[in-house]
């Protein structure tokens, strides 16, 4: 028991620490501070301008709606080709054989990877919700204050499991970069990042509910602008989240097995 | 060659290898596509004692690097098995990691954003370092290595020699009694190369087990205790550097350097009955040719006439050394099925 609760103990160590090291690492990428602040600030821009020529109809609220899914936009993208591509760029880098290599599990050191690189993703948030408040006089209240950071932690552990997850699949596929741009766009539209979920065709809801981004943009909007508790969106992002997990653990090892059989895991 | 053994046994080969064979697939064509198997590794076998350091000396894509990285467990082996502290490496690789250290040459493998401490304290989590022995450890490690002071700078920053000597603390962190290197000491300069040796020679003092490749012959004959020479998948001969050499200890190395000399020219010393063999080493503007006698026959004149107009250098002759046993090895036993007969075409 001592010994199994040790070793769980270990095991979260490696996922913390991988996890700040991670976050250390993309803090000082020129590529990634692009990608996570100044993009989604481009498209906050885009959609405050768009609501104000609409009419602004739904007020004040409407434009935090849309701060907190551009914000959002910016987290998928990030978790997208940071997470997405970890494997991938670990390969380029030389580094993977020395972490697959190590005493540690890969999975706990991928898992610490792509949470690291889904938080460092959350600077789209902030920088979004500073340019609402800064330059459209954006008022920066949530009606559940207490649940927000529990939200933002429920979609941070999503979204990294689902980086984690896409890591294990695209390394897979040669191409996996042009799957990357493939998906950007769809997953914006398909979990209500850029309009309301109600807007959209009836057939995509099913494909919406099975996205964990869909309950982490729910979760934090939930928080700040809605009128209940967003206990459900929370609920589903972590149980999303395991599910995830296992998903990406099974192919974590089918993957590993084939790189060691067919000499993949170095481009030497 | 492999005895029954167990991990605890205290006789346990540190490293051991039976009829390893490691094939690939590839694919050649576009439109009609047929898929080729190359075998890289043709049934090696060796055992490396504990406290020994043993070379893997061998040509470009004799087998080196695919041999260790079966043994540090990042390929299966097609065929055959092989343990490391009594571990096997397919069954047994979280065993295997916990006790093997690993360093590739070149430049790759590090975060050059981030200091060389960052990059050590990262690899101490992964290496299952204890947290309240990852900073002496380190520490010492950086001693070690001579990069005591440079730690806090950022990698990018660093000599070729510094990336390799943090690649070795970090090979080093969680003190594994195995370490392998795959030819450490590829593109240091002079300096930078006698540094890292002194390092694995004292590593080998302090107890550990050394499995090293690499291509320069004065490295392995100043190092290791045996040596194999692999050639085309194959151990072609094993021992230490002096059996090695007494393969042709009974010859003269002629060394005459030359200027624009012709292939015909080359061929007409080979033709000469005393002549046993005539390498020639392209140097930045002449050609270095070692050629090969029995000890005792002067021939010398006999080599000038027939080198005819060419330009001559320096001439001299000497003893044989490890070089000239290992060109005369891996010549001799040449890739005897070939490069096709291994690249066999199976679709």
């Amino acid at each position: 028991m001592a010994a199994s609760v040790a070793s769980v103990r270990a095991d979260l160590r490696v996922v913390t620490r991988v996890w700040l090291f991670t976050m250390k690492i993309f803090l000082i990428s020129d590529f990634f501070i692009l990608t996570a602040v100044v993009q989604p600030v481009i498209f906050a821009s885009i959609a405050f301008f768009l609501f104000r020529i609409g009419g602004d109809a739904a007020g004040e609220q409407t434009l935090l709606f849309a701060a907190l899914g551009t914000g959002m936009m910016g987290v998928w993208s990030t978790t997208l080709f940071g997470g997405g591509g970890a494997i991938a760029w670990q390969r380029w880098e030389g580094t993977l054989e020395l972490l697959v290599g190590a005493p540690r599990r890969y999975d706990l050191t991928l898992l610490g990877q792509t949470l690291g690189t889904a938080t460092f993703g959350f600077y789209s948030m902030i920088a979004t919700l500073a340019w609402g408040v800064l330059l459209f006089g954006m008022p920066l209240e949530a009606n559940y204050p207490l649940m927000l950071p529990l939200a933002l932690l429920a979609a941070v552990l999503g979204l990294g499991v689902m980086g984690m997850l896409l890591a294990t699949t695209f390394v897979l596929y040669r191409h996996a970069n042009a799957l990357s741009n493939l998906l950007e766009y769809p997953v914006w539209i398909a979990t209500g990042m850029i309009v309301p979920l109600a807007l959209l065709p009836g057939w995509l809801g099913p494909i919406s509910w099975v996205l964990v981004p869909t309950w982490g943009v729910e979760a934090i909007r939930g928080a700040a602008i809605g009128a209940e508790p967003p206990w459900l969106a929370i609920g589903m992002n972590l149980v999303l989240a395991l599910v995830y997990y296992v998903l990406a653990r099974r192919i974590l090892v089918y993957v590993m097995d084939k790189a060691r059989r067919d000499a993949t895991l170095s481009l030497a | 060659m492999t005895t029954a053994s167990t991990p605890s046994s205290p006789d346990t080969p540190a490293i051991e290898a039976l009829d390893l064979v490691r094939t690939y697939r590839t694919h050649l064509g576009v439109i009609r596509r047929r898929s080729i198997e190359v075998e890289a590794v043709r049934g090696i076998s060796f055992e490396v004692r504990a406290g020994e350091l043993f070379g893997l000396l061998g040509p470009n894509g004799a087998g080196k690097t695919t041999t260790i990285k079966m043994l540090i467990t990042l390929l299966l082996p097609t065929s055959g098995t092989a343990r490391v502290m009594g571990f096997d490496v397919v069954r047994n690789t979280t065993e295997v990691r916990k006790r093997i250290g690993y360093v590739f040459g070149g430049e790759r493998g590090l975060y050059d954003r981030i200091s060389g401490l960052d990059n050590l304290r990262f690899f101490a989590e992964l290496y299952g370092v204890e947290p309240a022995a990852q900073t002496p450890r380190i520490q010492a490690l950086l001693e070690l290595v001579g990069l005591t002071g440079r730690e806090r700078e950022k990698v990018e920053g660093y000599s070729r020699g510094m990336r390799q000597r943090l690649h070795i603390a970090r090979g080093l962190l969680h003190d594994p009694p195995v370490l392998f290197l795959d030819e450490p000491s590829l593109g240091l300069d002079p300096v930078g190369a006698r540094e890292l040796r002194r390092t694995i020679a004292s590593l080998v003092e302090a107890g550990k087990t050394v499995l090293m490749t690499t291509h320069y012959m004065f490295e392995a004959d100043a190092l290791c205790d045996r040596i194999a020479v692999i050639n085309g998948g194959r151990i072609v001969a094993a021992g230490t550097a002096a059996d090695l050499k007494s393969v042709i200890a009974n010859r003269t190395i002629v060394e005459i350097e030359t200027y624009g000399v012709t292939p015909d020219a080359v061929e007409r010393l080979r033709a000469d009955p005393d002549v046993i063999a005539v390498n020639a080493e392209d140097q930045e503007q002449s050609q270095i040719l070692l050629i090969q006698s029995e000890r005792g026959t002067e021939i010398t004149q006999r080599l000038i006439q027939h080198l005819g107009d060419t330009r001559i250098g320096k001439i001299a002759a000497r003893e044989p050394t490890l070089e000239d046993a290992y060109v005369h090895l891996i010549a001799s036993t040449g890739d005897a099925d070939g490069d096709a007969a291994r690249a066999a075409a199976v679709a």
